[in-house]
């Protein structure tokens, strides 16, 4: 309906604010773009499949965040379904369907059948049963869930409670519940869509040598049909339903589910690795899992890969924005005539955003670098060797702790920097926001796998004490001694001279705090014998600093690398220093305590982080977003937008497209009818409590 | 889905029952909790609160069964039923405004008629005439109007002054005329306007004979009383869903050259003559001011019960969830450890259990304070007018007093930090929850969604410290004329100034009061170092922002460190609690102070406050001791915040420790996706069998 809004314009125009933002730097979006985004031809995907899913209605994003819950799960099946179709139609492979559910930007209820479940039977099936099980995998004539996680235990794996008793009698595994703490919980795919899962129980097995006992050879998975493929109703001695409402994760049915001495036959077991002699019920376990950490260590790349374009999205977002939002007249202006300012301007929203963009970047150096590592390994992997990259593996769950915490807190930094809009619906944020935030949590809690690395950097340090001559095995180990040998040092680096910057300098500061720091983790551990529980803070700093390291190294690696071209290598070079100087001000303390840093350079550095931003990085930040070459079908943001026409679209949001102005509610409240002409006193709404 | 089967209904959880883990917790101390809860909140609140929770709870519109089920519309819907029936109980119980205030608590969610409440009135109330007050107060207090607070606009929020939203003098007629001349002009965010509300006052540039006066208030009808619909040439509607807040109807508003009489500028405080069109500003606007520092200071305080909540769920759930067994147990120990004793979990949690009261006591200090201040502005007579043209204030129309002018600093700075503090500790709580953490039923999620807004309303919580820097950088002005020292600030700034020379060593691990007198060093340090470069090395406002952020920081933790030692040394508290319970706050004040030093240490070592050695101690000894020593007390503080399990609507939160049975009813009989059976395969057109798709 045309109404007098129709002709009003925004008092300025964004539009010719972002051109003007573009046209004042010289950075090559698209020699940047090509730089970021072409592995396995990402770039070229994007651009492929983004229009397809632009003129699908289903795809459509407008309405999704008035929706309920139920209605959600509802059109993310929709969507999933329809996925699969455009893969028939068009033909795509794997990367192509994983791209199109990266852009949708849901989490599909065919999820954990795609990943998890896929590649459970792929990496822990025989041989046979990969071949009984495959087609069917692949057609969709099933679809599968993983069921691990438990109400009463997820961090510790060990401790699950359900089981799998082996019956030598009848040949049959019995699946049993015996708690409710015992219940799978939190299981993707499982709640509604699953007719199969994979569920993890612990495995128990006559006792030899004491007739009637069962022992338990700890977790393993099995294979198993959870519904009828026709009714889809569950099967007898199975409970399973849905776990109700998230934080995020609206369209996926994470779910729970109880058996009752449910029987499954001896090939339910997946067992490349571990068999179950079906006569005698004797276990016998083949092979080493290896492969699995190599793939363990590939999937926490993708989690770093995938962390820098979920930051790379709040950051588009927020400099795009705070480059257009202005507010208030520099306050040392000379007349009241000046203009206002963009708030990307001031400061103190600088400082919000753009050490965030630079971090951008250095994840993205050393996901690269992992992935680098696992493919140019993968062939001894696969065979069983798996030195190379065992401490890459080692490391990166310190890496998956660090790196989804700054993607998590940085999207939350971004929505706020951006005021009240940041809070509406137009920001973009607020379903990534959602969905991310369950990220610190899965595939190991943030905190608690810190200490894996942790223990690892023990081991290293205490080899590398007992014996410094050999040469060194690994690169840890290549520090450790460096650092031992040279203990005692007086000096510490200064890493800013006469105002300069030295790169070199910035390294070695990270490389001596992160050995220090493990070195007082093992002298409190293996020397003065302290209670692990006593250390835990300690280690979760150390194996932040650990990873820290390994972010700032792989930058300054891949920019000596780098053939790009001299006025955006400059930029990038600016973008390091910012990511290291803001990290080690961030932790002044930890880096004079460990004798890495001058205290003049670190009094130095507020100021230096401050004119790095304000006059290198902050003329290019509009043209630095547009290099993740975020298409405005992801973002779906009216804040973000790549065109600039913010207001326009907020407007149009609120005005246009929003359904509860296609009501009129009674608001007199001695009137018990609620929507307005409807002549309802209030019943329906009081039969849906 | 079919009903659930008797063995599933048989089944417990493993282990001992988190009933009886948290009855252990309890038993492991002494600590009195009624006590404590009275000395909190006052036994005569906690008293009305119970006659307010049955109440409440009788009514089946209350009930919150499907609230984290439901969609926008419902939602809205719902609450809209919620805020009627809530008006009808309270007129049948006669409720004031505490009442009010303790029952929308309770619910626990923002209602449609809240801007109505809480600024509709008020504001009619503060700046209205008597004529007015007749006119449209009375009205809007029986509800037969319906209003909210219409300022902030698509195209400015904190720049009040940048409104553009105009309302023009017409001699003629004696009439202003509302008109909106850009998008960016139309009112946006305003709460209870979106669908509610048929009145709004509009915060309008006044312009007469060309002339600009600024923005002020026009009370000014946008919808039919019978109908609801917009009147003509007024264009409203809610701007749609948001990150939390869900159940409110932010609105946004324009305006096409609309007609409004002379008699609704709200003139309390500024006057257009009828006859003459002469601008006149006869009282000063300076008791806005002090409404102002009133709101920042609630909002100081409710951080305290905002973040305790989050803490209570999370303190309960840590003691009840057990994960791995310790690793230095020896191996008969085969039972697991409650994730609470993990010096991880209490880093988080202990920490923040320390701010709530440190939040709380402030907050009580603070309201303390405007109530002497109000009362010696009364005694006095309204302060002076001055500053008429100050630069980054937010939500500031009005230039304010000095006499008001340290506290209305300290409340924002204070607002700043509390907000700050309460927002991201409670994703610390519900992160420390591990994945149940992420589930609805935490109840931590949507109550940190709606609270999120606090830290970008009533000025945002990074250009509020503005306000303060300009504030200490005044008074160090004034304490290096050698002006005597009139208040807190002055004072610690003048201690600094006298001792400059001869440096700092206080004793922050052994006495209190040196590490109350360290916060101080620090503020007054980092003050000084900004007047330098501001006076001496004339740098830009704007280059100084970051350091006047954090120098607005070091001031109100300060404020914070010291209002929890003034609390604890009160004699009213040594009076009111136990000595054990005494002994208690204070290991939680030190937690807080050396927590808060550790994480600022570069600054307390900049500033030679305290050493390195200190706080290497502070951190590795005396902050571990003291997450040790709390720890045995840990559930029994959160439960001297007294929530009720109503209120909290989180199966991780139970006060009985229920936390597996209660996920599981909620997840199986109260979950509407429970009740579909869908077709899974991607071949099938089919979504929900039995159901035609409404997609
Ligand atoms: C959205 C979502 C999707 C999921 N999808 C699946 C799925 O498809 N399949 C599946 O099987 N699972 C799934 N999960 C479960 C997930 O893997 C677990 O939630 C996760 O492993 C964390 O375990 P927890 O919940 O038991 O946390 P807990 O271990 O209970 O953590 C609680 C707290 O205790 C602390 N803590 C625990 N142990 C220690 C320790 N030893 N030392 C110090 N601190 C400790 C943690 O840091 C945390 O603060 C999903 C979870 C979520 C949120
Ligand atoms: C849920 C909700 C309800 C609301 N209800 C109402 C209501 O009922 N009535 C009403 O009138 N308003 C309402 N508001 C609006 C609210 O008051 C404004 O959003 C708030 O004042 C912030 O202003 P802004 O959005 O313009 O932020 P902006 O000023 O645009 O802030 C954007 C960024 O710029 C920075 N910035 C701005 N100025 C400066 C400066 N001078 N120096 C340094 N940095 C600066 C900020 O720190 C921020 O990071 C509501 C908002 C929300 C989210």
């Amino acid at each position: 309906m045309p109404d007098f809004t129709d002709d009003l314009k925004p008092s300025y125009d964004g539009t010719a604010i972002l051109q003007a933002e573009r046209d004042r730097s010289s950075i090559s979006v698209h020699e940047l773009s090509k730089h970021l985004l072409s592995r396995d031809g990402f770039l070229e995907r994007q651009n492929r499949i983004v229009p397809i899913l632009e003129n699908e209605p289903l795809f459509n994003k407008r309405q999704q965040l008035n929706l309920s819950r139920p209605e959600r799960y509802h059109l993310g099946l929709a969507r999933a379904k329809a996925l699969r179709r455009l893969v028939k139609k068009h033909g795509w492979d794997h990367e192509d369907h994983k791209m199109a559910e990266y852009l949708t930007d849901e989490m599909s209820p065919y999820h954990l059948h795609m990943s998890m479940f896929s590649t459970t039977v792929k990496e822990q099936g025989s041989e046979e049963q990969k071949k009984y099980w495959w087609p069917k995998i692949e057609s969709y004539k099933m679809v599968g869930a993983y069921a691990q996680t438990e109400m009463g235990h997820g961090s510790n794996v060990q401790g699950l409670e359900c089981q799998a008793k082996y019956d030598v009698k009848s040949k049959e595994f019995v699946i049993h519940s015996p708690y409710l703490t015992a219940s799978k919980w939190w299981n993707g795919t499982l709640g509604r869509t699953a007719t199969h899962a994979i569920v993890v129980a612990q495995l128990l097995l006559p006792d030899a040598g004491n007739n009637g006992a069962f022992l338990s050879q700890g977790p393993h998975p099995f294979i198993v049909q959870i519904r009828d493929m026709k009714t889809h109703m569950p099967l007898d001695g199975i409970v399973v339903g849905d776990i109700g409402p998230k934080y995020g994760y609206t369209s996926m049915d994470n779910g729970y589910m109880l058996f009752n001495n449910y029987r499954v036959p001896h090939d339910a077991l997946l067992s490349r690795y571990a068999k179950v002699d079906p006569t005698t019920g004797t276990f016998r376990k083949e092979g080493h899992p290896a492969v699995v950490y190599g793939s363990l260590t590939n999937v926490r790349a993708t989690i770093v890969m995938h962390a820098r374009l979920v930051l790379a999205r709040a950051v588009t977002i927020s400099v795009r924005y705070t480059s257009i939002r202005r507010q208030f007249k520099d306050r040392d202006a000379p007349n009241d005539t000046a203009p206002e300012m963009a708030v990307l301007d001031y400061p103190t929203v600088q400082v919000r955003i753009l050490p965030l963009l630079a971090t951008t970047f250095a994840l993205h150096y050393t996901g690269e670098a992992m992935y680098n590592l696992y493919n140019d390994t993968r062939a001894s992997i696969d065979k069983g060797d798996f030195s190379s990259i065992a401490e890459l593996h080692s490391l990166s769950s310190g890496l998956k702790s660090l790196c989804t915490t700054y993607a998590a807190n940085g999207i939350e930094t971004c929505r706020r920097a951006m005021g009240g809009h940041g809070f509406g619906g137009g920001s973009g944020l607020i379903g990534i926001n959602n969905d991310y935030l369950s990220k610190p949590t899965v595939e190991g809690d943030n905190w608690m796998i810190t200490q894996q690395v942790a223990a690892y950097l023990i081991k290293k340090m205490t080899s590398a004490v007992k014996d410094t001559s050999n040469a060194a095995e690994d690169p840890t180990d290549e520090l450790f001694k460096l650092y031992l040998s040279d203990r005692d040092r007086k000096s510490s680096a200064d890493i800013i001279c006469d105002g300069e910057i030295a790169n070199g300098a910035i390294l070695e500061a990270f490389r001596w705090r992160a050995a220090d720091l493990s070195y007082q983790a093992y002298h409190a551990r293996v020397v003065q014998k302290k209670k692990w529980n006593s250390l835990l803070i300690q280690l979760h700093k150390l194996s932040n600093a650990y990873s820290e390291m390994i972010l700032v190294q792989n930058f300054a690696k891949a920019l000596q690398l780098s053939r790009l071209s001299p006025a955006t290598a400059i930029t990038m070079t600016h973008l390091f220093q910012l990511f290291s100087l803001h990290t080690i001000d961030a932790d002044a303390r930890s880096f004079t305590t460990t004798n890495a840093v001058t205290s003049s350079s670190l009094d130095a550095l507020p100021n230096l982080i401050l004119m790095l931003m304000a006059e290198k990085i902050r003329p290019h930040a509009v043209k630095l977003v547009d290099c993740w070459a975020l298409p405005d079908y992801i973002l779906d943001s009216a804040l973000g937008r790549y065109d600039g026409k913010v207001y326009e679209d907020l407007y149009d949001r609120a005005h246009r497209r929003n359904p509860l102005n296609r009501t009129t509610f009674n608001v007199d409240w001695e009137s018990d009818e609620i929507v307005l002409g409807s002549g309802d006193g209030g019943r329906h709404l009081l039969a849906k409590l | 889905m079919s009903p659930t089967p008797s063995w599933v209904k048989k089944l417990k959880p493993s282990g001992p029952q988190g009933s009886e883990l948290l009855a252990a917790e309890r038993k492991k101390s002494s600590i009195d909790v009624g006590q404590l809860s009275e000395f909190l909140f006052t036994e005569e609140k906690l008293q009305r609160r119970n006659e307010i929770l049955d109440i409440l709870k009788s009514e089946k519109v209350f009930d919150k069964s499907q609230n984290y089920f439901a969609g926008r519309m419902d939602r809205f819907e719902t609450a809209l039923a919620r805020a009627k029936k809530l008006q009808n109980v309270r007129v049948e119980n006669k409720w004031n405004e505490d009442d009010m205030y303790i029952a929308t608590e309770l619910i626990s969610e923002p209602g449609p008629y809240g801007l109505h409440e809480g600024m509709f009135l008020v504001t009619l109330r503060d700046q209205g005439t008597p004529e007015q007050h007749k006119l449209f107060l009375d009205k809007a207090v029986k509800y037969e109007i319906i209003g909210c607070y219409a300022q902030t606009e698509l195209g400015h929020g904190s720049n009040v002054r940048g409104l553009e939203t105009t309302a023009t003098w017409n001699a003629e007629d004696k009439t202003f005329v509302i008109h909106s001349p850009h998008l960016t002009a139309s009112k946006w965010w305003i709460g209870s306007l979106g669908k509610t509300a048929n009145y709004a006052v509009v915060m309008a540039q006044l312009i007469i004979k060309g002339k600009g006066y600024g923005p002020h208030p026009f009370v000014v009808q946008v919808r039919d009383l019978k109908t609801h619909e917009p009147l003509e040439n007024v264009h409203v509607g809610d701007i749609g869903p948001k990150f939390g807040y869900n159940t409110m109807d932010n609105g946004f508003l324009l305006f096409n050259k609309v007609k409004i009489p002379h008699v609704n500028m709200l003139a309390k405080f500024s006057h257009v003559d009828p006859n003459t069109g002469k601008y006149s500003r006869p009282i000063s606007p300076s008791l806005i001011y002090g409404t102002l520092t009133w709101i920042r200071s609630n909002i100081v305080l409710s951080a305290g019960q905002v973040l305790a909540r989050g803490v209570t769920i999370a303190v309960r759930y840590c003691a009840v969830r057990r994960q791995f067994a310790d690793r230095d147990a020896p191996d008969s120990e085969t039972s697991e450890t409650p994730v609470l004793n993990y010096t991880m979990v209490q880093i988080r949690l202990l920490t923040l259990l320390a701010s709530t009261f440190a939040l709380h006591f402030t907050g009580n200090g603070m309201m303390k304070l405007y109530r002497a201040n109000q009362k010696m502005m009364n005694e006095k007579g309204a302060g002076r007018e001055k500053d008429s043209k100050r630069g980054a204030g937010p939500e500031e129309t009005h230039a304010g007093s000095d006499l008001l002018a340290d506290l209305h600093a300290t409340s924002c700075g204070l607002k700043s930090l509390a907000s700050s503090t309460a927002a991201e500790g409670l994703e610390v709580c519900r992160r420390a929850c591990g994945g149940h953490g992420y589930s609805s039923f935490s109840g931590v999620g949507s109550y940190y969604a709606d609270y999120l807004p606090t830290t970008t309303w009533e000025g945002d919580n990074y250009m509020l410290t503005q306000q303060v820097a300009r504030y200490l950088l005044k008074s160090a002005r004034s304490v290096l004329k050698g002006d005597k020292p009139t208040n807190d600030t002055t004072t610690i700034l003048t201690n600094f100034k006298n001792r400059a020379e001869m440096g700092a060593a206080f004793d922050i691990l052994g006495s209190d009061e040196d590490l109350v007198a360290a916060f101080a060093w620090r503020a007054a340090f980092l003050t000084f170092e900004a007047l330098k470069h501001r006076d001496e090395q004339k740098k830009a406002w704007n280059d100084l922002l970051v350091d006047f952020y954090r120098l607005s920081k070091a001031h109100s933790q300060f404020i914070v460190v010291k209002n929890f030692h003034d609390a604890l040394t009160d004699s009213t508290t040594t009076q009111s609690l136990n000595s054990d319970t005494v002994a208690l706050m204070h290991k939680l004040f030190r937690l807080n102070a050396l927590h808060t030093l550790e994480t600022e240490s570069s600054e307390f070592y900049a500033s030679g406050a305290a050493t390195v050695r200190q706080i290497q101690l502070a951190r590795t000894t005396a902050i571990m001791k003291l997450l040790e020593e709390i720890r045995p007390h840990a559930v029994r503080l959160v439960d001297a915040w007294a929530f009720s399990d109503w209120q909290m609507d989180s199966s991780l939160g139970r006060e009985d420790g229920n936390v597996y049975e209660d996920m599981f009813y909620r997840a199986s009989e109260l979950n509407p996706l429970n009740k579909i059976t869908i077709d899974p395969y991607p071949g099938s057109e089919v979504l929900f069998k039995g159901q035609r798709s409404k997609l």
